[in-house]
């Protein structure tokens, strides 16, 4: 049994000790927090995957530049299985956020900032997604989804700085403020860490898995 | 941008120009797509009186979706003729890009030319900041011709074209299209609106080019 394997079985037995110690965690042992109760509990699901939506879309781009410059095919398959489990990251992120939000606040949607992001986020992968499906060509189809991921990226400052300025938000402080401080209970931030590195590791073994047929060199368009 | 640059643009862009007076077609249906969305809008809404944002956001709905009618053809319609190798065996990658960004934009300036004057009688719009909405209008209709373009280059090849620009243009096209909303519904009576917004268009507009200069060299050289 070679050492990729060892590595795959050890990531995954990892991630689910780790699940499964953050489901415990979140259903036993954070306290309610102020204002929210238990509702608070939707938070560690919902942090972690918006997260990763953010990561996957940043590490699509980053394959892409690769595809563009190098040709390489693994490199595309990675940044085309980044962008799908993006998508389905950022459709659990934006469902969970919609909950929240009709818990705490009363009503599904309200085009908050932070709800705004994301949904531009979804559509820029959709697209991407749809870009992918139209192309007949594989060669072509890795240069022009790798293109349109790089252009999309372009949008990131305008998602970070300026919609913020565009509209009301009742969304709640990040857990690092605008102060430069953390303003949250030990047990909750611990957990919420645990809970980050929990869904990066799911992505992250989703992604290899998915990409595992690929081999790590060729020119893209050959095999995806 | 090199002087053989800019005259490789400048013929580019005297082509696209020859090629659809040839074919006004592409014209017509833009024009008519605008006539027909903005007829439905003044005749659903007839004898309501809007708000200045609500003015606003229909404005820039019709111009986005009528443009999108006819900006995105630069690169389809010559990979439809079979022109596209020829151009690609002729044109420097960053020549055609620009020609075709020139011509899009001359498109989308005549398309606005005809829908606004239209807009404001139909929708009975007074304008009270006319440089404000001029300076919005252009620096609106800059990134939609920058993405159009690009966009346009990347769906050549695709199974499906319908439909595609569009999808793809929208999340792109969102930093212009949001503050052209604001700003236009300033310029409309809708109060205040910071000067700002029409810097960052600008800025982003900037963005997009560069953006779409860089990334176009490697859509033209294949291999």
């Amino acid at each position: 049994m070679d050492s990729s394997v060892w590595r795959a079985r050890l990531l995954h037995g990892l991630t689910a000790v780790l699940t499964l110690g953050v489901l415990f965690a979140v259903f036993f042992v954070v306290p309610p927090a102020q204002g929210l109760g238990y509702y608070v509990r939707i938070a560690f699901f919902h942090i972690p995957v918006a997260w990763v939506s953010v990561l996957a879309f940043l590490l699509s781009a980053w394959w892409a530049a690769k595809v563009l410059r190098h040709h390489d095919a693994h490199a595309d398959a990675l940044s085309a299985k980044s962008a799908q489990l993006g998508f389905i990251f950022t459709v659990f992120a934006t469902l969970s956020g919609a909950f929240f939000s009709k818990l705490t606040w009363g009503s599904y949607w309200n085009w908050d900032p932070r709800q705004t992001t994301i949904f531009v986020l979804m559509l820029i992968y959709g697209a991407y997604l749809t870009l992918r499906a139209a192309m007949p060509d594989p060669a072509r189809r890795a240069r022009v989804a790798a293109v349109y991921s790089l252009f999309s990226c372009l949008t990131v400052p305008f998602l970070v700085f300026i919609i913020p300025r565009f509209y009301f938000s009742l969304h709640p402080q990040p857990v690092l403020n605008s102060s430069g401080s953390i303003d949250m209970d030990p047990v909750m931030l611990a957990t919420l860490l645990a809970a980050l590195l929990d869904m990066t590791l799911i992505f992250w073994g989703l992604l290899y898995h998915g990409v595992a047929g690929h081999p790590p060199q060729g020119k893209a368009g050959d095999t995806v | 941008m090199t002087s053989s640059t800019f005259e490789g643009a400048r013929l580019v862009l005297r082509k696209e120009l020859r090629c659809s007076l040839r074919e006004p077609a592409a014209w017509g249906a833009m024009f008519m797509f605008a006539l027909t969305t903005l007829a439905c809008v003044s005749l659903s809404l007839s004898g309501m009186t809007l708000e200045p944002k609500l003015l606003a956001a229909l404005l820039w709905v019709i111009l986005f979706f009528a443009s999108m009618a006819g900006a995105d053809r630069g690169f389809g319609d010559e990979d439809l003729a079979r022109t596209l190798p020829a151009l690609q065996l002729y044109g420097a990658a960053q020549a055609v890009l620009f020609g075709k960004m020139l011509y899009t934009g001359v498109l989308l300036l005549g398309l606005a030319a005809f829908t606004v004057p239209l807009y404001l009688i139909f929708m009975d719009v007074t304008l009270t900041s006319p440089g404000i909405f001029l300076l919005t209008l252009l620096a609106g209709l800059w990134g939609v011709a920058v993405a159009g373009t690009l966009l346009g280059a990347l769906a050549t090849g695709a199974r499906v074209r319908s439909g595609l620009c569009t999808v793809l243009m929208l999340p792109i096209i969102l930093p212009v299209f949001l503050p052209a909303i604001a700003l236009t519904a300033a310029a409309f009576g809708g109060g205040a609106v910071a000067v700002s917004y029409l810097g960052g268009m600008v800025l982003y507009d900037l963005v997009l080019s560069v953006g779409a200069s860089i990334l176009f060299d490697y859509l033209w050289y294949e291999d």
